[in-house]
């Protein structure tokens, strides 16, 4: 198979054809990272799991991996189904022992990785010549990143404090530029607001 | 805010999510998405006395729900709550999915279709039903009722600012351009929701219009199907969904109507023929998306990327390159979640990248494609479930592209006097003087997943002419080419990208074709 069919088969089918296996060949099982705060609605337990390690490495020391894993977990019911099976999938390979033996020269399973060695996983995901898994480690980082950085508990550290309920100062010039236009009426920051 | 909020309230606000039967509605015309072609051609067919029936997927969001974070607005008023992308997944899809479309989120530039983009419409690909001067009215009459205006040089963030200085500083073109506000409160905020109105979006001025004279609409009600028999649309069938539009409620719907009106947007419309088995034509073909990449740069003054206006000004010096892409250069506010996502690295790294965030100005090239037969857009299809997939493989011309254009943010950054400038490349090219431009940037890699790709302008995919083996509708009413009573209105016609963002394109195309259908028998 050419990289070109390969590329074709999509993102992570065409991976796990190539790399020999789905789940079911991980050497070692899945390590328990976290217990869900509810009910999962797009993860399996065990690609929860899996996402808890990776948002632990991905997000700032400190940070609560399994609070952003639901987070993550929620923001992808509202995905097409298509892209919450590829998703599930992709955490899948990224656990998955054998395809981390053969290209990394590793025997466990991400989660049961040291620290270290989860990062330096992450990297070569990162550096890869191939597609997929540079794609791969970019949709699991980014997702963690954007709804760690969505909770406001994760703002001070970067010094950032956002007005709130400006929406109580609305107003309503619908009308303007209409035969139905009201008299202007300046909002009430009139000296520029915030 | 009582006439809004009467608005919303109206009896005529049918909230599909709390329907308890099946819907079964008839009008004059229904029409199919409520952004910006949608809610201009509802309005005005409303106001010439047809009754119009507006269908939305999204949800119907006011100031009272916009509260400047995105864990509100990502989920609630994006498309597929903010992870659409193409189908390699190189390109992140920016799209609004709510009463008002895109409109309620976009950062608000408004810019008309340049002149030779119209006239190339004419000379190569047979849009022979208007010309330029028939869309000035339309334009006028838009700007007036949305407030549109040139915002002043004095009112530029610093953001923006560093993007016009460093042009200046370079001897390249750089205006300010013009925003649909009135009373802004320069919140910065537009891009999650107007929290105060300021903003003169769809979904307070159009569709409140079209309610106003007479309109219905329907909110969380899924356009599944057109339902042809010989050379008319007979029906619209489709899916209730619940209050967060997440799940279908069970219950269905469908309208009758003389006339169907396609909004839906550029993946959503062409989605929409094809599930209807009407793929006759280039439908969801050359499907243009402005491909954007980005540069961050730190300045030793305090920035401040998210207060003020998101974009004030913009550089067009490089959007006419001839035989290369042309693009052009604008800024983007920083929203912490966006900026997260698309900020290099992970752990320490990125949080390091993070913080620097006060000192920091972005600046983005926006790629014009669908002018070279190199760049011929992407192509939307079906996924099982039914949703949109665009295919978008980022050619060779336009990764080169990228990489002239990298040189020149970093140009006009450490022209405008940043320290460092970073591409945002995971990891990312550190470029601290003139020297570093060509080394670094001629090294790195352009291609998928090495730096985010973003598009907020998507185009295309029902192109207009009229050469029926080119487009899908006619260009003087935007009709269907063989079913009579079928328009597509809204950024999908065009037959290239604009080159300019797109919301008043739409507006004034919109505003004319409606003009036109307004004169047909009721």
């Amino acid at each position: 198979m050419d990289r070109r069919t390969f590329i074709k088969r999509g993102l992570v089918g065409g991976a796990i054809l190539l790399l020999g296996g789905g789940a079911g060949l991980a050497l070692a099982p899945t390590k328990e990272q976290a217990t869900p705060a509810g009910p999962l609605l797009a993860l399996e337990p065990r690609g929860f799991q899996v996402l808890v390690a990776v948002a632990k490495r991905v997000l700032p020391a400190g940070a609560d991996a399994a609070s952003v894993a639901q987070q993550v977990d929620s923001l992808l019911s509202r995905a097409a189904p298509e892209s919450q099976k590829d998703f599930g999938r992709l955490l899948m390979l990224f656990e998955n022992a054998l395809p981390g033996l053969l290209f990394d020269g590793h025997v466990l399973p991400f989660t049961r990785l040291s620290p270290e060695s989860q990062d330096a996983v992450l990297l070569r995901w990162r550096d890869s010549k191939l597609t997929l898994r540079r794609t791969g480690y970019q949709a699991l980082r980014r997702i963690c990143l954007a709804v760690f950085y969505a909770d406001e508990a994760s703002w001070p550290a970067l010094g950032y404090h956002p007005p709130s309920d400006l929406n109580k100062m609305a107003y309503d010039d619908s009308k303007l530029g209409t035969p139905d236009a009201l008299p202007a009426a300046a909002p009430e920051a009139k000296d520029g607001g915030p | 805010m009582t006439s809004l909020r009467k608005v919303r309230a109206s009896k005529s606000v049918i909230d599909g999510s709390a329907a308890s039967s099946d819907l079964d509605l008839k009008a004059d015309v229904c029409v199919i998405g409520t952004g910006a072609g949608g809610a201009v051609t509802a309005a005005i067919l409303a106001q010439a006395g047809f009754d119009v029936l507006m269908v939305e997927e999204g949800g119907y969001y006011t100031s009272d729900d916009f509260n400047m974070r995105e864990k509100f607005s990502m989920p609630h008023l994006y498309q597929e709550a903010g992870t659409r992308a193409t189908k390699d997944q190189a390109i992140t899809i920016l799209q609004g999915r709510a009463v008002g479309g895109t409109t309620v989120v976009n950062w608000t530039t408004s810019f008309r279709t340049p002149e030779d983009v119209v006239q190339r419409w004419r000379d190569k690909h047979a849009v022979k039903g208007f010309a330029y001067p028939d869309l000035v009215p339309h334009w006028d009459t838009m700007e007036k009722r949305l407030a549109i205006e040139k915002v002043t040089l004095e009112s530029l963030n610093l953001n923006n600012r560093k993007l016009y200085d460093g042009c200046k500083a370079m001897g390249w073109d750089a205006d300010t351009l013009k925003r649909n506000v009135h009373q802004c409160l320069q919140t910065g905020f537009c891009g999650l929701g107007c929290p105060v109105n300021a903003k003169r979006s769809m979904l307070v001025t159009m569709i409140p219009d079209a309610i106003d004279a007479g309109a219905r609409l329907l909110f969380r009600g899924r356009a599944d199907k057109l339902e042809a028999s010989g050379n008319t649309v007979a029906k619209l069938t489709g899916t209730l969904l619940d209050a967060e539009g997440r799940t279908p409620t069970g219950k269905g719907f469908t309208v009758t109507a003389k006339r169907f009106v396609v909004s839906g947007g550029a993946l959503n419309s062409p989605a929409l023929l094809l599930r209807s088995g009407l793929d006759e034509g280039p439908v969801g073909v050359r499907t243009f998306l402005h491909p954007v990449i980005g540069s961050s740069a730190i300045y030793d003054e305090e920035i401040i990327p998210y207060e003020g206006a998101p974009q004030s000004a913009a550089s067009h010096h490089f959007a006419r390159r001839g035989d290369d892409v042309g693009f052009f250069l604008e800024a983007v506010p920083w929203y912490p979640s966006l900026a997260g996502g698309a900020a290099p690295g992970f752990g320490a790294e990125h949080l390091t990248f993070m913080k620097q965030v006060r000192h920091t100005a972005t600046h983005i090239a926006i790629a014009i494609d669908g002018f070279h037969d190199e760049l011929p857009g992407g192509r939307v299809t079906l996924r099982e479930s039914g949703m949109p997939i665009i295919d978008y493989p980022i050619p060779p011309k336009l990764w080169e592209t990228f990489r002239f254009a990298q040189k020149r943010l970093a140009e006009l950054q450490l022209a405008g006097g940043a320290k460092v400038v970073a591409s945002l490349h995971d990891p990312p090219l550190e470029i601290r003087s003139k020297a570093d431009i060509d080394r670094l940037v001629d090294a790195a890699p352009y291609e998928p997943s090495r730096l985010p790709v973003f598009t907020a302008h998507q185009m295309g995919g029902c192109a207009m002419g009229d050469d029926k083996a080119s487009s899908v509708v006619r260009s003087e009413d935007l009709r269907h080419h063989r079913l009579e009573n079928l328009y597509v209105i809204d950024g999908s016609v065009y037959p290239t990208s604009l080159g300019v963002n797109p919301q008043l394109s739409i507006y004034g195309l919109s505003h004319l074709m409606a003009t036109r259908l307004s004169q047909l028998p009721k």
